[in-house]
Parts: C-alpha cells; sequence; structure tokens
C-alpha cells in the first residue's frame, strides 16, 4: 500500500469510527495508535508511547488552555453576565429590539473574558432570556439573539479554539487574539443590524424597553469596569510581551477569582465547582490533542499531508478555489461535528497546503487570515441545523419556544454571518490590519 | 426537533466507590491547578517588581499541567464528558446507542490499558536514567507517582462505563 492510500484508509476509518458514537478523541487514538502499529511496526510504537503521553501533556504551551478554562468557569459562576448585560440594556434598552441588542453586546463583552461559545450562549442566557420575555420579545428574536450572540464567544479573544489553531499551526497566540479583534467587533455589529433589521420588519417581535438615565448608565458601567481591565491586562501584556500565553492565561484565571469572590460571593463550593467543570472540559480537550498528535504522528509517517500539499499545488486550481472548497468543506463537517475537534482534525493537513499557495501576500499573514475564517466558519455551524449547538442549548432554556421558531430566530444573523465571511475573504487587510499596525 | 443531541455519551450509573475516587482524583488535579496559577501570578509579579521570577516556574508549569491533566481524565470519563458525534445515530434505538457507547468504551479500555502499561515502562526508565527538570533538578519519575495510579483508575473508569452500558442496552 503506498503511503497516501494508507492515510487516506486510515482517514476512513476514522470517519466511520466517529459517525457510529465512538468518543472522537478515543477514535483518534484508536485509528492514530493502530495505523501505526501496521505501517511502521510494533516497536516503534511500543517505544514512542512509553513517554509520547507525558510529554504531550507537560508541554507548556499547552498549559494555557485550562487556565483559560479555568478563567471561563469562574467568570460563569461569578454572575458577571448579569452586570454585563445590565450595562449593556442601560445604553441599548430603550431602542426597538434593543434588550437583543443587549443580548449581543452581553455576549461579545463576556467572550472577551470566556472562551467558549456554549458557556457564553448559557450563561447570558440565564441572564438575558427571562428579561428579553418580561419585555413581550418573541420567542424567535430572544432565542435567536443569544444563540447567535454566544457564537462571539470563540471568535472575540480569548479563545481556545484560536489558541489550539495557533499552536498547530506554529503561529504566535498573542498575533491571532489580536487579528480576531476587528473581525470579532464586525461580528457583533452585524448582529446588532441584523436585529436592528428584524425589528423594522417585524415591530411587535422586539417592543422597546423603558430608557435608562445617565447615573443609571454611570453606575451600571461601575460594575464592570473590573472586567475591562482585566481583558485589556491579559491581551495587551500578551501582545507587548509582558507575559508569555500562560502567564496571560493565569493572570486572567486569578483576576477573574478575585473577582468572583469578591462581587459574585463566591465560595469554597464556587471554587470546586468551577475546578470540576474545569476538570471536565479540560481532559476533553486533551484527550482529543492526545488523539491529534497520535493520529498524525500516523499520518507524518506515510507522508499524506505532504504529497497531498503537492498535489494540490501542482493541480493547477486557484489558491481561492482550493480555499473556498476548504471553507465549504468546514461548514458541511460543522453540520455534524464539534467544532475543536474538527479544526484538531483538519489543521494539520490544511495547514500545509494554505502555506503553500501563494494569495499575495506572506506566509504569515496567510496563515494569519486562514486562521480567523476557519474560525468564523466553523461558528456559523453552531448555529445551522441539523446540529446547531447554541440554538439547542438556548431552546433548552426557553421551554416556550418550539426550536422550528428560534431557527427562523436565527435566520437574519445567519445572513450577517455570510455578508462579513465574504467581506472577511475579499478583503484579507480587515483582519490584518491590527496585526500590522501594532506588529 | 432532537432533543437527544447532546454531542456527549447517555450517563451511565456507577459503583459509588468509582464516582469518589474520580472525584478525588479531580480534586487533585483541580488543587494543582489553581496552585499553578497563583505560583504563576507570583512569579509574575516578583519579575516585574525585584526583577527576578520564581526560579524554574515554567517546569513547575509543566510538571503541574501534566499531573493535572492525567488527573481529569478518569473524571471526565465518569461524567460522560468526552465529545462525540450522534448526528448519524439520533434516531436509532437507545439500546442501539448505548451498544455502540459500550465498543467506543472498550477502545478507550483497549488504548488506556495499553498507555497505562507503556507509561510504567517509560516511568522506570526515567528513574533509571535520571531524567530530571533543568533547572530544579526535580526527578521527572516523581510525577509518575500519582499519574500512573491516575491511569489505573482511568482504566477501571471504562471498564465501569462499558459494563454500565452493556447493562443498559441489555435491560
Amino acid at each position: 500500500m503506498s503511503g497516501i492510500a494508507a492515510g487516506l484508509t486510515g482517514f476512513a476509518v476514522l470517519l466511520a469510527l466517529m459517525a457510529i458514537r465512538i468518543p472522537i478523541g478515543v477514535a483518534m487514538l484508536g485509528v492514530g495508535v493502530g495505523g501505526y502499529a501496521m505501517w511502521t511496526g510494533m516497536t516503534p510504537l511500543l517505544a514512542f508511547l512509553k513517554t509520547s503521553t507525558y510529554y504531550q501533556f507537560s508541554t507548556y504551551s499547552l498549559s494555557v488552555i485550562p487556565l483559560f478554562v479555568l478563567m471561563g468557569e469562574f467568570a460563569t459562576q461569578a454572575g458577571m453576565s448579569r452586570a454585563l448585560y445590565r450595562t449593556a440594556a442601560a445604553f441599548l434598552g430603550h431602542r426597538k429590539g434593543g434588550l437583543a441588542m443587549a443580548s449581543i453586546g452581553g455576549c461579545a463583552a463576556f467572550g472577551a473574558i470566556c472562551g467558549s461559545s456554549l458557556a457564553t450562549a448559557a450563561t447570558m442566557g440565564q441572564v438575558a432570556l427571562p428579561e428579553m420575555r418580561r419585555y413581550n420579545y418573541s420567542g424567535a428574536l430572544a432565542t435567536g439573539s443569544l444563540a447567535a450572540g454566544g457564537t462571539l464567544g470563540i471568535l472575540i479573544p480569548p479563545s481556545v479554539i484560536l489558541v489550539l489553531y495557533a499552536l498547530m499551526a506554529e503561529m504566535s497566540i498573542a498575533k491571532m487574539f489580536v487579528a480576531a479583534m476587528i473581525p470579532g467587533i464586525l461580528a457583533a455589529l452585524g448582529y446588532m443590524v441584523a436585529v436592528a433589521v428584524f425589528v423594522a420588519r417585524n415591530p411587535e417581535d422586539g417592543p422597546a424597553g423603558p430608557r435608562a438615565t445617565w447615573p443609571e448608565r454611570f453606575a451600571a458601567l461601575r460594575e464592570t469596569w473590573s472586567l475591562i481591565l482585566i481583558f485589556a491586562l491579559v491581551i495587551v501584556g500578551m501582545y507587548r510581551g509582558w507575559f508569555t500565553p500562560t502567564e496571560a492565561a493565569a493572570v486572567g484565571a486569578f483576576g477573574t477569582m478575585v473577582l468572583a469572590v469578591l462581587h459574585g460571593g463566591m465560595r469554597l463550593k464556587g471554587i470546586a465547582r468551577c475546578l470540576r467543570g474545569t476538570a471536565t472540559t479540560s481532559a476533553m480537550i486533551f484527550l482529543i490533542l492526545l488523539g491529534a498528535e497520535t493520529f498524525n504522528a500516523f499520518l507524518a509517517q506515510t507522508q499524506t499531508p505532504m504529497l497531498l500539499a503537492d498535489a494540490i499545488q501542482n493541480s493547477g486550481l486557484t489558491p481561492m478555489l482550493v480555499l473556498l472548497a476548504m471553507l465549504a468543506l468546514y461548514l458541511v463537517l460543522g453540520c455534524v461535528m464539534d467544532s475543536m475537534s474538527m479544526l484538531l482534525l483538519t489543521i494539520p493537513i490544511f495547514y500545509p497546503i494554505i502555506a503553500g499557495l501563494d494569495f499575495g501576500m506572506p506566509r504569515e499573514d496567510t496563515l494569519i487570515w486562514f486562521g480567523i475564517l476557519a474560525v468564523v466558519v466553523v461558528e456559523v455551524g453552531l448555529i445551522t441545523p441539523p446540529v446547531g449547538m447554541n440554538v439547542f442549548v438556548i431552546n433548552g432554556m426557553a421551554k416556550d419556544v418550539p426550536m422550528l421558531e428560534s431557527f427562523r430566530g436565527v435566520l437574519p444573523f445567519l445572513i450577517s454571518d455570510i455578508i462579513r465571511i465574504a467581506a472577511l475573504i475579499l478583503f484579507p487587510f480587515i483582519t490584518l490590519w491590527l496585526v500590522r499596525l501594532l506588529g | 426537533m432532537n432533543d437527544d443531541i447532546t454531542e456527549h455519551p447517555h450517563p451511565v450509573p456507577l459503583p459509588g466507590w468509582l464516582s469518589l475516587l474520580c472525584r478525588i482524583f479531580a480534586a487533585i488535579g483541580g488543587i494543582t491547578l489553581l496552585a499553578m496559577m497563583l505560583m504563576t501570578v507570583i512569579s509574575v509579579t516578583k519579575r516585574t517588581i525585584f526583577g527576578a521570577p520564581i526560579p524554574g516556574d515554567f517546569e513547575l508549569v509543566e510538571i503541574g499541567s501534566a499531573i493535572a491533566i492525567f488527573c481529569f481524565l478518569p473524571w471526565c470519563q465518569s461524567t460522560g464528558g468526552n465529545v462525540l458525534v450522534d448526528f448519524f445515530t439520533q434516531k436509532s434505538s437507545p439500546r442501539a446507542n448505548h451498544l455502540l457507547e459500550a465498543i467506543g468504551d472498550l477502545l478507550y479500555l483497549l488504548i488506556a490499558g495499553l498507555l497505562f502499561w507503556r507509561m510504567i515502562h517509560g516511568g522506570m526508565e526515567m528513574r533509571q536514567y535520571g531524567e530530571q527538570s533543568m533547572v530544579l533538578r526535580i526527578p521527572v519519575w516523581w510525577s509518575f507517582i500519582i499519574i500512573l495510579p491516575a491511569m489505573a483508575l482511568l482504566v477501571a473508569t471504562c471498564a465501569a462505563t462499558m459494563i454500565g452500558h452493556i447493562r443498559k442496552a441489555s435491560a
């Protein structure tokens, strides 16, 4: 069997295993270990396994992940979503659909301390959903805006998915975070425009609430400034090189913990709950990481990624076509698969291909741009049927809203997503401008 | 539409002592992670004020994160925290799904067993060759005193969840 045939067979077996409910990390590990044993032999495999797991888990650059997860858990448990939502609502609530816009704003702000979309959607939903229903917002707008707003969690830094992309494509985490800032803000603004268009067409879906006075607005702001401080410290500190990403994550987690204890009333029980949540999420991520690493060790032995990259380079396809095909594949895979596993599975194969294509900019810029595009596209998968996890989570919280209604509510946000993705593809400088400015 | 889509396995009951052990190991990992966080914050502060970090702070983070992650693995398995694709099987019967999940657990059990066995050898070799960290000269095998029992617990947990799924499938 030739190398590439072995690699592709491995891929086929992996997809088959994943389709029948084998946990994604376990399936990758299984095929990786099996493939390695068959292609390279039993003895090298047994030697490889002696220390590979330990060294994988004790990598300094990976230690940033459990710390960012912990930071997100503290932020979630501390009820910080309440303060953020109140502030956003104080400024936007008097407009038509203003509370839905506030949900988007609150999600964006929460995404700045939490790197997970599901957590952002769920924690904002707990606060914003009752509020919107109280002011007679329709189920479609209330659930749709929260499900879409939640996707900002993985785009706005710190983001676990961006960290994983940076590590796999050997890019700087700080640069990826900075590159995500403008696309993230554009996403939030685009969603707010989507709300405005939605209520312009269906005014009864999002009636205007009472107008907050300026003293009320300043009072609300006072509760949120500490979060802004933590976010700024983490991102600026990382970018200016004051901290390594791990140190930034530790400082951020510590800061959120202090806030949670002082303002959120978190005690030992709450801390224990945060640690258990962190344990589940981190173990889940690292099992997939270990699986991906093992599977890639096997793929590398068969030289599949290299041969594939060469084949595509010599195929005469235009770079843009290859890029669009990859993004389309993400959209399809994203319909059925968890976003993190999807990226871990595909990046090791895609990034040599992308790095070898000429988009008329330096290699590093191309990889940053592609990473942001990949995350943005993956994010769309969270709100599209059949498996829109964010929509499920929010819909589960709003018992009286039918699922179809929620997917209808998500539609305007999907349109906004499509326009934004097109803009990001056509104008790479939207992503790269801030990186160059600060670089 | 589909309320069953969770991207996680179905929960199964586990023996009380096993759940407790998983919880204890998760707590050990969690405390290690907290300690790692505090140590890093102190080291950063010390570096900013006095110009010198805690010696060996990077390697302490490396050792700490390995211990934490290994301790988290059994807990994650015991609570059904690993993600899977349930799109293609959402319409099949609960019994069939439990059976498929038992197969997944069997695969995880075999791999965890293999890793456990290899890591015993890996740890012993590290001890023999006196492998140690760069700055503080901490022997690497010391962390295996916690990591190996955590791996053994992972093997036991995989076996228990597999049995749980088989019971549900044949009930």
